[in-house]
C-alpha cells in the first residue's frame, strides 16, 4: 500500500508486522529443515509440509486482508455471528471420528479444520463484545455470569473433544478478565455473606482471583507430589499412611495452632473476623488437597497420570513413557551455544526421527538443535516483544472491546508460546499444543494470522472510537 | 481501583517467562554437557556386523558346507498400523489367535529379573520397546519370504531382514560337520569379547572344533542411526569402521561322493566306515550309520522341530559312532600281535604253531607254517601261544610277575599302533578305547594274581580290548604305510595353511618296517589267495590286502569287522568298516570295504551285484 492519497494515512502497526513477518520467515525456514523431502526439494512443492505452510500462510494472510477492510465497527457487529458458528463447528466435531484420541478435526476429504483453534479468537471477540457495554470500572453481576457462561460453554464444548491443550488455553481468559476487573468477588460474596453471615464488601481473594489462582496451582502441585506416596511411621508399625492424609493432617495442624494463638493474642475487635478468615482458609486448603488428590489417584487415566508423574521426575523412563520429552530435550540440549547448522539436525532431522511430532509440537527442537542458544535466544526476545507490543497496543485502546480483544490475543499466544516451549525445554509436561508461527498446521496458522489481523485493524481505527 | 496497573502482572508475566526460558536455555544448551552425551547415546550406533562363516570344501574343491540367505520376518511394534489380524494370520498360513500369542510371547521373552538395591526383592523388568525391531517369524526361506513379501506392503510395520545361515548341498556328513546353535550362557561367558547373546556357535563336528577359524572376525560400523534404527549417516565418515571379515574356508580330505557312497552302503545298519588316505592321514570318508540330514539341523527352527527326535531315536543318529564307539576289535588284532611279535623277538616270520582247538576254537583250515598264513588263516590258537610267548618271555622266574613285565611291553607296543590313547582326530569328543595294562588287571585280580592264561583273550582282540573304529581305520593305514601314521584328521587345510601342525608329525610304531612285509603279505592272501576269509573284498584289477574281524558281541549278534588297504604296492586307501550285529567278517564288511575302495580308486563299481546285495540287505537289531 501506498500513500497514494493525502486522506488515507496508513495506520496499522509496522512493528507488530515486522515481528510477526520475521517469526514467519523464521517459521517458514525452519519447518524446511524440518519436513525437508529429498525428492521435493521446493519450497512450493504443495506436497510437502512447507509448501502447504506457505499455502495456510497464503490463506491466512487472504482472509485477514479481507477481514481488514471490514470496518471495525462491522466486526464487532459480527461477533455473536462468528462465535455462533464456530459454536456449531465445536458441536459438529464431536460427532467425527477421533483421530489419535482427540475428535477435533472437521473436514471433507483431505482439506480439514480444527474449529477448536478458531474458538480462541471468536471467544476473544465474543468476551471483549460482552464486556464492551460496560462504562464504569465495577462491572454488573449479569456481565460476569455471561462472561464465565460463554467461557465455560466453550471450554467445555473443547473438553469434550478430549482436547487438553486448547482446554488449558481457554484459561487464558481468566487473565484478561483480571484485567478488566471482573472479579470473582460477587460469588464469593454471595457464599460468604449468605451462609457466614458476614457483610464483606470485597475480599482481596476475589480481586486478586488469577494471581491468586497461580499460587494455589503451585501448591497444588506439591500436593501432586506428596498425594501419592507412602509413609510409614515408626509409632504406628505395619500401617501406611497415603501422603495426602498426611497433608490433610498437617494442615489441620496448622488451623488448631492458629485457632488456639488468635484466642490468646487478637484483640477482641477482629477475633471473628480472623476467625472466619481461618476457617475459611482452612477448609479450602482442604477441599483443594481433598480434589486434587482424589483427581490425581482416581479420576486421571493412567497414560495423564504418568505423564504427570513423569513431569514432576517422580519416574524415569526416558525410552519409554519419557521418551518425547527425553529425545526433546536431548535435541535442543545438544544445540550448543551456536548449534549444529542448518539442516545438519542429528536428532530431530527428519531422516532420523529421534524427535516425534518434529513439525508441529516439538518444531522448536528442530529450532534449537540447529540453531543453538544464539537462535534460540533470538526466538525468545521475538515472542517476548511481540507479547509487550501487544500489551502496549492493548493499553492504548479507547474502546473495551478492542482492548480485551488484544489483551486475548496476547496471552492466547502467550499460553502457547509458554506451553510449547516449556514442554520442549522440560519445565512443564507434554501438553500437545502448537508454538504459534513456526509449528505446522493451517488452522492454527490461519487462526493465528486472523488475530493479529484483526488486532492490527482495531488498532487502526483506536481513534475512531469514542471510549 | 486502579485496573491499568494491572497491565504490569501481564509484563512482568511476559518479561519473566521470556528470561526465565531463555535462562534455561542457557544452562541447557550452554552449560549442561547431560543433553550432548545423551544426543550421542541416542543417534550414534555401534552396528557389529556379523561375518558369514567360512565355506567347508571336500578334497576336490566340492562346496559340501556353504552358507544360504534366509529371512526373519520383523516388526516395529509403533510402526504397525490397524493390523488386519485375520488377513496377516492368513497370509502367514497360522490361526488368528496365533498373532497375537506371538506377539505376547516376543514381550514376555524379554522379560529379565533384577534385583532392587533397595530391597533386596526380585523384580520383573521388561525390556520389549515399541520402537525397536523384533523378530516375529525367524528364518525362512526363500520361497517362504517370496509368498509374504508381496503382501508385506498391506502391513505397515513388518518388513523382512536377510540372515545367513548354514547350507548343506549333500544330505550326508552330518557327524562329520556337526551343526550351529544359538549360544549358551556359559559358552558366552568363555568368550564375551567375540559373542552376543542370540549368536550362534558350533555345536558339534567340525563346526565346534574349528569354531575359531570358522566364525571369523566380527566387523563394527559406527553410524548415525534413526529412531527407527535405519542408518541415516555414518558417523565420523566411517574413519573407525572394521569390516567383517568371513570365516577361513576349511579344504577337508574328505571326498564328499566317496562319503555319499559310504552312507548309502550303510542304509539300514549300525555301524562305521572310516576311510583314510595312508600318506597323509586324511580322512576320505567318516561314515557313521544311521546318520541324518545335516540340512534337517539348519536354525532354530529346525532344531526345535527336530533334535528331540533324533535324540529319542533309539538308533542313536547323532551317537558319532567312528570316534566314540568302542568294539572288541576281533582278529583283525592279530596283525598287531604278530608285528610285535617279530619286533620283540618271541617268534620269526617263519614260526609255525599247531592249530590247537583245545585251548580256543577255530575254523577249518592247514596248519599255519609262518606269518603269512596264520595271519591268512586267522588262526586263533597260533596267536594264543604267540601271544603267550610275547607275556611270558621269561624275564622273571616268577611267572605272576613275569606276566606283569610282558604286559607292560605290550601295552607300549599297543600304544604306539594308536590302540589305548586318544586318537586326537579333529573332532572332540573321541573316545580312546581300552588297551588293559598291569594296573587294570591288578584291580580286578589283585597284584600277581594273573597271568597269559588269566588274560588270554586279548591275544585275539576280544575280552577287555577295545578300540573305536577310528583307530581300526588308522591301523589299516599303519599297515598300508608299513610302520607309521598320521594322527587322521578331517581338514586338510585351514585356508591355504595346511592342516593343524599336530597332523603333519609322522607316528612310527615300535616295530621296524621290515617285519610288515610277512603280515601284509597275509593280509593280501585274505583278499587274494584261496583260503583267505575275506575273498568277497576283491576289486577287479586291483591288489587288496586285509583282514576280517568278528566282534564277539554278549548282547547279540556278533559284529562284522573288516580293514583293508588298496592298491598293495602304492595304497592310496586305507578303510575299516564295522557293521553291528553282522556276524562274520568276511560277509559284510569286507564287501562293503572293497565297494568304498573300488569307488575311490575308480570312480565306478564293476560288481553290480556285490553293490546290490549290500545296498538292500538290512542290519539292525
Amino acid at each position: 500500500m501506498r500513500h497514494s492519497s493525502r486522506k488515507y494515512k496508513f495506520t496499522y502497526d509496522w512493528l507488530l508486522m515486522l515481528i510477526v513477518f520475521v517469526l514467519l520467515v523464521f517459521g517458514l525456514i525452519n519447518l524446511y529443515s524440518a519436513a525437508y523431502q529429498p525428492e521435493h526439494p521446493s519450497f512450493f512443492d504443495f506436497r510437502t509440509l512447507y509448501g502447504k505452510q506457505l499455502f495456510w500462510i497464503g490463506m491466512g494472510v487472504f482472509l485477514g486482508v479481507v477481514i481488514s477492510l471490514i470496518d471495525s465497527e462491522y466486526i464487532r457487529k459480527l461477533t455473536p455471528t462468528a462465535f455462533f458458528v464456530v459454536l456449531v463447528l465445536l458441536v459438529l466435531v464431536l460427532f467425527t471420528e477421533p483421530i489419535n484420541g482427540a475428535r477435533s478435526w472437521l473436514g471433507i476429504g483431505p482439506f480439514g479444520i480444527q474449529p477448536s483453534e478458531f474458538s480462541k479468537f471468536t471467544t476473544a471477540l465474543m468476551i471483549g463484545y460482552i464486556i464492551q457495554g460496560e462504562r464504569g470500572k465495577n462491572i454488573s453481576k449479569n456481565t460476569v455470569f455471561k462472561v464465565g457462561f460463554i467461557l465455560l460453554l466453550a471450554m467445555f464444548l473443547v473438553l469434550f473433544q478430549n482436547d487438553t491443550g486448547t482446554f488449558l488455553v481457554f484459561s487464558a481468559f481468566f487473565f484478561v478478565l483480571y484485567r478488566e476487573g471482573i472479579t470473582f468477588d460477587p460469588i464469593l460474596l454471595f457464599f460468604l455473606n449468605n451462609l457466614f453471615r458476614l457483610r464483606l464488601k470485597s475480599t482481596w481473594v476475589g480481586v486478586h482471583f488469577i494471581p491468586v489462582l497461580f499460587v494455589l496451582i503451585f501448591f497444588g502441585i506439591i500436593t501432586l507430589y506428596f498425594a501419592e506416596s507412602e509413609h510409614s511411621f515408626a509409632f504406628f508399625p505395619g500401617a501406611e499412611i497415603p501422603g495426602w492424609s498426611i497433608l490433610i493432617g498437617i494442615l489441620t495442624l496448622l488451623g488448631i495452632i492458629g485457632y488456639f494463638l488468635l484466642k490468646q493474642f487478637s484483640s477482641q475487635r477482629n477475633k471473628r473476623k480472623l476467625t472466619t478468615i481461618l476457617f475459611i482458609t482452612y477448609f479450602s486448603s482442604i477441599l483443594m488437597v481433598g480434589t486434587i488428590s482424589y483427581t490425581y489417584l482416581n479420576v486421571l487415566q493412567y497414560h495423564q497420570k504418568v505423564r504427570i508423574d513423569l513431569w514432576l521426575g517422580k519416574i524415569q523412563d526416558k525410552d519409554g513413557e519419557d521418551y518425547n520429552r527425553n529425545r526433546a530435550l536431548a535435541a535442543v540440549g545438544s544445540g550448543g551455544f551456536s548449534g549444529v547448522g542448518y539442516r545438519q539436525a542429528v536428532l530431530s532431522s527428519p531422516e532420523s526421527q529421534h524427535v516425534p511430532e518434529s513439525e508441529t509440537d516439538f518444531i522448536f527442537c528442530v529450532y534449537g538443535e540447529e540453531w543453538g542458544f544464539l537462535g534460540s535466544s533470538i526466538l525468545m526476545l521475538l515472542y517476548t516483544a511481540l507479547l509487550v507490543r501487544l500489551v502496549f497496543l492493548a493499553e492504548r485502546q479507547r474502546s473495551r472491546f478492542a482492548r480485551v480483544f488484544i489483551y486475548s490475543t496476547a496471552i492466547i499466544i502467550f499460553y502457547h508460546f509458554a506451553i510449547n516451549i516449556g514442554m520442549n525445554i522440560g519445565v512443564l509436561p507434554v501438553i500437545g499444543i502448537p508454538l504459534p508461527f513456526l509449528s505446522y498446521g493451517g488452522s492454527s496458522m490461519m487462526a493465528f494470522l486472523v488475530m493479529i489481523f484483526v488486532v492490527l485493524k482495531l488498532d487502526s481505527q483506536r481513534k475512531e472510537v469514542l471510549a | 481501583m486502579n485496573l491499568e496497573g494491572r497491565r504490569l502482572v501481564f509484563l512482568l508475566l511476559f518479561l519473566g517467562v521470556g528470561i526465565i526460558f531463555t535462562l534455561r536455555l542457557f544452562y541447557m544448551q550452554v552449560m549442561d554437557d547431560q543433553w550432548i552425551t545423551r544426543a550421542a547415546e541416542v543417534s550414534q550406533k555401534q552396528l557389529t556386523i556379523k561375518p558369514p562363516r567360512g565355506i567347508l570344501y571336500d578334497r576336490n574343491g566340492v562346496k559340501v558346507v556353504s552358507n544360504k540367505t534366509y529371512y526373519n520376518l520383523m516388526f516395529v511394534e509403533n510402526q504397525i498400523k490397524d493390523l488386519d489380524t485375520l488377513a496377516f494370520a492368513q497370509l502367514l498360513e497360522i490361526e488368528p489367535h496365533e498373532v497375537e500369542e506371538r506377539f505376547e510371547a516376543i514381550r514376555k521373552s524379554l522379560d529379565r529379573k533384577t534385583r532392587d538395591r533397595k530391597t533386596g526383592r526380585d523384580t520383573i523388568v521388561n525390556d520389549y520397546r515399541r520402537y525397536l525391531p523384533y523378530a516375529f517369524i525367524k528364518e525362512l526361506t526363500a520361497q517362504e519370504i517370496a509368498k509374504i513379501a508381496t503382501e508385506l506392503p498391506n502391513f505397515p510395520g513388518f518388513y523382512e531382514e536377510a540372515i545367513s545361515m548354514r547350507d548343506y548341498p549333500y544330505p550326508v556328513g552330518a557327524n562329520i560337520f556337526g551343526y550351529l546353535n544359538e549360544i549358551r550362557p556359559h559358552e558366552l561367558e568363555a568368550d564375551r569379547y567375540f559373542y552376543r547373546i542370540g549368536d550362534v556357535i558350533g555345536r558339534a563336528g567340525l563346526e565346534r572344533y574349528y569354531e575359531k577359524h570358522l566364525r571369523g572376525q566380527k566387523g563394527t560400523r559406527f553410524i548415525i542411526s534413526s529412531a527407527r534404527g535405519k542408518v541415516v549417516d555414518n558417523f565420523a565418515d566411517g574413519k573407525l569402521d572394521t569390516p567383517a571379515v568371513q570365516g577361513f574356508p576349511l579344504h577337508l580330505g574328505i571326498d564328499i561322493d566317496l562319503q555319499a557312497y559310504g552312507e548309502q552302503l550303510m542304509e539300514n545298519k549300525l555301524g562305521s566306515v572310516v576311510a583314510i588316505e595312508p600318506k597323509t592321514g586324511e580322512i576320505l570318508a567318516l561314515v557313521s550309520a544311521p546318520s541324518y540330514d545335516p540340512n534337517s539341523l539348519v536354525g532354530a527352527r529346525n532344531i526345535k522341530k527336530n533334535y528331540a527326535t533324533l535324540v529319542q531315536d533309539s538308533l542313536k543318529p547323532l551317537f558319532p559312532r567312528p570316534l566314540q564307539a568302542e568294539y572288541p576289535p576281533g582278529s583283525i588284532f592279530k596283525l598287531i600281535q604278530a608285528l610285535s611279535g617279530m619286533q620283540e623277538k618271541v617268534i620269526t616270520e617263519n614260526t609255525s604253531f599247531p592249530c590247537n582247538r583245545s585251548m580256543v576254537g577255530c575254523h577249518n583250515h592247514p596248519t599255519a607254517q609262518n606269518i603269512q598264513q596264520a595271519v591268512q588263516f586267522s588262526c586263533n590258537p597260533y596267536f594264543y601261544y604267540q601271544v603267550r610267548r610275547f607275556i611270558h618271555q621269561g624275564k622273571h622266574k616268577n611267572a605272576y610277575k613275569d606276566a606283569a613285565i610282558g604286559l607292560d611291553i605290550w601295552v607300549k607296543y599297543m600304544k604306539s599302533f594308536g590302540l589305548g590313547i586318544p586318537l586326537e582326530t579333529d573332532i572332540f569328543g573321541i573316545r580312546k578305547g581300552v588297551i588293559p595294562n598291569v594296573a587294570f588287571y591288578n584291580h580286578w585280580y589283585g597284584e600277581y594274581r594273573w597271568q597269559w592264561s588269566t588274560i588270554r583273550s586279548i591275544s585275539i582282540g576280544q575280552g577287555e580290548v577295545k578300540v573305536t573304529p577310528l583307530q581300526m581305520a588308522n591301523l589299516a593305514a599303519i599297515m598300508a604305510n608299513r610302520g607309521y601314521y598320521y594322527t587322521p584328521h578331517i581338514v586338510k587345510s585351514i585356508g591355504e595353511d595346511g592342516p593343524l601342525p599336530r597332523f603333519r608329525e609322522k607316528h612310527y610304531t615300535m616295530v621296524d618296517s621290515t617285519h610288515f612285509a610277512p603280515v601284509v603279505e597275509g593280509m593280501r592272501r585274505v583278499v587274494e589267495e584261496a583260503g583267505g576269509t575275506a575273498r568277497r573284498a576283491r576289486i577287479k584289477d586291483i591288489v587288496v590286502a586285509g583282514k576280517t574281524g568278528t566282534a564277539q558281541n554278549p548282547h547279540g549278534e556278533d559284529h562284522s569287522v573288516f580293514i583293508a588297504f588298496a592298491p598293495f604296492d602304492d595304497p592310496k586307501i586305507a578303510i575299516a568298516v564295522f557293521v553291528e550285529n553282522a556276524g562274520f567278517g568276511g560277509t559284510w564288511a569286507a564287501p562293503i570295504a572293497s565297494l568304498m575302495m573300488e569307488k575311490y580308486l575308480k570312480g565306478s563299481i564293476s560288481d553290480e551285484l556285490k553293490e546290490k546285495r549290500i545296498l538292500e540287505s538290512r542290519i539292525t537289531p
